[in-house]
């Protein structure tokens, strides 16, 4: 579905992702870990085609169709959604403006939109100013409402988990797996995406098939999200330096 | 992109601009314009221009309506008791006394030549009066039409409210949409009583080869509320105003609220100066322009006179071309030491970041920058309990700047 070919990004003319290499097949969602900086936003951000991200060599492709030149917008009509760490707040724009925009009034589609708002809980945000003065988890949940009610084919989350308290924590992951959800009565097909994390808290609530680390720009090692997680909570993310070490020593 | 070079940057303040205008090729006022007998002598496209200033002359409004085209009057009259609308001319035949009352009180006549011409000629307008403890619901709508090309119109109006009588003012100001030019000339004198509110709602939409003076003064006597909300669709080439009003009573308060778009060739002086001499009164000015290239002064000046008055101005602007100008000048002054007052300005582009985000959330780029243009431009109309017309109008305003007409 998604494949990252050989990505090298620069941002304000300095390198951050140097070659990145990653395939998220049809039905899976993977983890992204990393620590702070090492380029996890930089790579959701690239995905999205902000502006400012400059790819240099590689390519993204998505369901088969090279998608690097293509706007942000283009992106969102082919199935790409995404979930940002930190939104921008946006003066005298209200939730509510954006999401009558995202989901225009056809009658089926407000149905559906106010459950989704009575389910949730949201609508006492509706009449505030996107993101603004929202706490953080309350900020990750306007974020994925928002994704929610456009069901995208692949979802795109950074830091779904940070700044969340357990109990928000709870109602997120529920969302989330919502999103994922293709057909109610087929839970084991979902929706694909790329969950950026560097707590692994998330991973409490949402099952995903596969995990990366990525440090300083590049992915050193890929596996089995639990494993990996239980290693990086004991070892913290050296584990995975020594791990490649040992892997290119190995490979010598 | 174009950028300008130095030599055509001048550091004097735009508001010297306010150049020699010619106003001598602009038809003397005449009081034998040609005239229409009913409103359904009105043109279609005349039609939709004042429907594009808020203004429908058919559906009927229990408040009443006030409508002038050229020289002909039309009053729709109100339905409730103690809610008067009487040509002025009219309304000094039948109240004599209100002349020595109200006439130029407000507005001294000689401040400009505008209102010595004004005053010379006793021009025409609409005399409005809501009697004691009266709470009229519904706004009442006055529209000013000007039809013919290159003409004069001059107009004063007076709106009197008693104490305690409530009222919204819808005033639309338009010329029929092939109708390139002409000057427009407009008094309005306002007299709050204790504890009465007037909100008075501006909508102007112009033609390019406009000048328009309007000459607004409003006295607020104790407890007293007025609030200004000026919407200017389409500037004209030309509009200089600066509504004078004075906090006269304790508690007394006044808020202005200023939104427009400017084009390229026109020229938007919008100021807004309140005085604050009674006690524990305040006063808040809020502009927000969109600029496509002309050149907006937003200007505001709130004086602090008496004991524990408040003030606070907000000049906003949004730049969406590299040659327009703005330059906002929010002014205070205190007069005594226990006045509070305080101001903010912000002129930028829009910020690609918001735009970019809203487009990762399934909008395109055009969809963006209209809605962060309209919440840019929504400065709290639902607080003043507004309908959803101005919603509509302010919809407009954003809708033409997100097409950079
Ligand atoms: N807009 C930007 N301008 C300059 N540097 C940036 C920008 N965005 C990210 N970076 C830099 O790129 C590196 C990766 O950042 P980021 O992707 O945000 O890390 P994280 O993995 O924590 O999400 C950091 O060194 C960061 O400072
Ligand atoms: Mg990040």
């Amino acid at each position: 579905m998604l494949t990252i070919d050989n990505l090298h990004v620069d941002v304000e003319n300095k390198e951050v992702l140097k070659g990145i290499n990653l395939n998220i097949p049809d039905n899976e969602v993977h983890t992204l870990f990393g620590p702070n900086g090492s380029g996890k936003s930089v790579l959701i951000s690239t995905l999205m085609g902000y502006p400012e991200y400059k790819i240099t060599q590689g390519e993204i492709i998505f369901n088969n169709q090279k998608i690097n030149d293509l706007s942000i917008d283009e992106r969102v009509k082919l199935g790409l959604g995404v979930s940002e760490q930190r939104p921008p707040t946006i003066k005298g724009v209200k939730l509510k403006n954006l999401i009558e925009l995202l989901v225009p009034g056809i009658l089926g589609d407000e149905v559906f939109k106010r459950n989704m708002i009575d389910h949730y809980d949201m609508s006492k945000f509706l009449e505030r100013n996107i993101n603004d003065g929202l706490s953080g988890g309350e900020m990750k949940k306007s974020e994925l409402f928002l994704v929610l009610i456009t069901k995208p084919e692949f979802l795109i989350l950074d830091e779904p988990d940070s700044g969340v308290d357990p109990e928000h924590m709870i109602m997120i992951g529920s969302m989330i797996n919502e999103t994922l959800l293709k057909e109610r009565c087929e839970p084991m097909v979902r929706n694909s995406g790329l969950i950026a994390t560097h707590s692994a808290a998330i991973l409490n609530y949402i099952h995903t098939d596969k995990a990366h680390v990525l440090l300083d720009g590049k992915i050193h090692c890929s596996g089995n999200p639990a494993i990996m997680m239980d290693q990086i909570r004991k070892n913290g993310y050296s584990y995975c330096i020594k791990c490649q070490n040992n892997l290119m020593e190995d490979q010598l | 992109m174009k950028t300008r070079t130095n030599t055509e940057i001048s550091v004097k303040s735009v508001s010297s601009n306010d150049i020699n205008m010619d106003l001598s090729i602009f038809n003397d006022i005449e009081e034998d314009q040609p005239k229409i007998d009913s409103i359904d002598e009105l043109k279609e496209d005349e039609i939709n221009s004042l429907q594009s200033v808020g203004i429908n002359l058919n559906d009927n409004s229990e408040a009443g309506k006030f409508f002038m085209y050229g020289t002909s009057i039309f009053t729709f009259l109100p339905q409730i008791d103690g809610v008067e609308i009487i040509p002025l001319k009219k309304a000094f035949v039948i109240y004599p006394e209100i002349k020595d009352k109200y006439h130029f009180k407000a507005i001294d006549e000689n401040q400009d030549e505008f209102t010595q011409t004004a005053f010379k000629k006793e021009q025409n307008g609409y005399f409005i009066r809501v009697r004691k403890n009266v709470i009229v619901n519904e706004p009442l709508h006055t529209a000013l039409f000007m039809h013919r090309e290159m003409s004069t119109m001059c107009i004063h109006n007076i709106v009197v409210l008693e104490e305690g009588a409530h009222l919204h003012l819808i005033t639309g100001c338009t010329s029929g949409c092939t109708i390139k030019g002409g000057l427009h000339i407009a008094i309005s004198e306002h007299f709050v009583g204790k504890g009465a509110k007037l909100i008075n709602t501006m909508i102007h939409n112009w033609g390019t080869d406009f000048v328009v003076r309007p000459r607004t003064a409003t006295i607020v006597d104790d407890d007293g509320t007025y609030i200004s909300n000026y919407y200017s669709v389409k500037p004209p080439k030309h509009i200089q105003t600066d509504p004078f009003t004075h906090l006269s009573g304790k508690n007394a308060s006044a808020k202005y609220m200023t939104v427009l778009a400017s084009f390229p060739g026109t020229y938007c002086d919008i100021g807004g100066t309140v005085l604050m001499d009674g006690e524990n009164s305040g006063a808040e000015l809020v502009a927000r322009a969109v600029n496509h290239g002309g050149q907006v002064i937003q200007t505001g000046l709130l004086i602090g006179a008496a004991k524990e008055t408040r003030a606070h101005v907000d000049c906003s602007g949004l730049m969406l071309n590299d040659n327009g100008i703005i330059e906002a000048i929010p002014g205070l002054r205190a007069m005594h030491p226990d006045a509070r007052m305080s101001h903010e300005a912000a002129i930028g582009r829009i910020d690609i970041g918001e735009v970019n985000y809203l487009q990762s959330k399934g909008l395109n780029e055009m969809q963006a920058i209209a809605l962060i243009i309209r919440g840019f431009l929504d400065v709290g109309i639902e607080v003043e309990g507004l309908g959803s017309e101005m919603a509509e109008i302010i919809n407009e305003i954003a809708e033409l700047s997100g097409h950079g007409e």
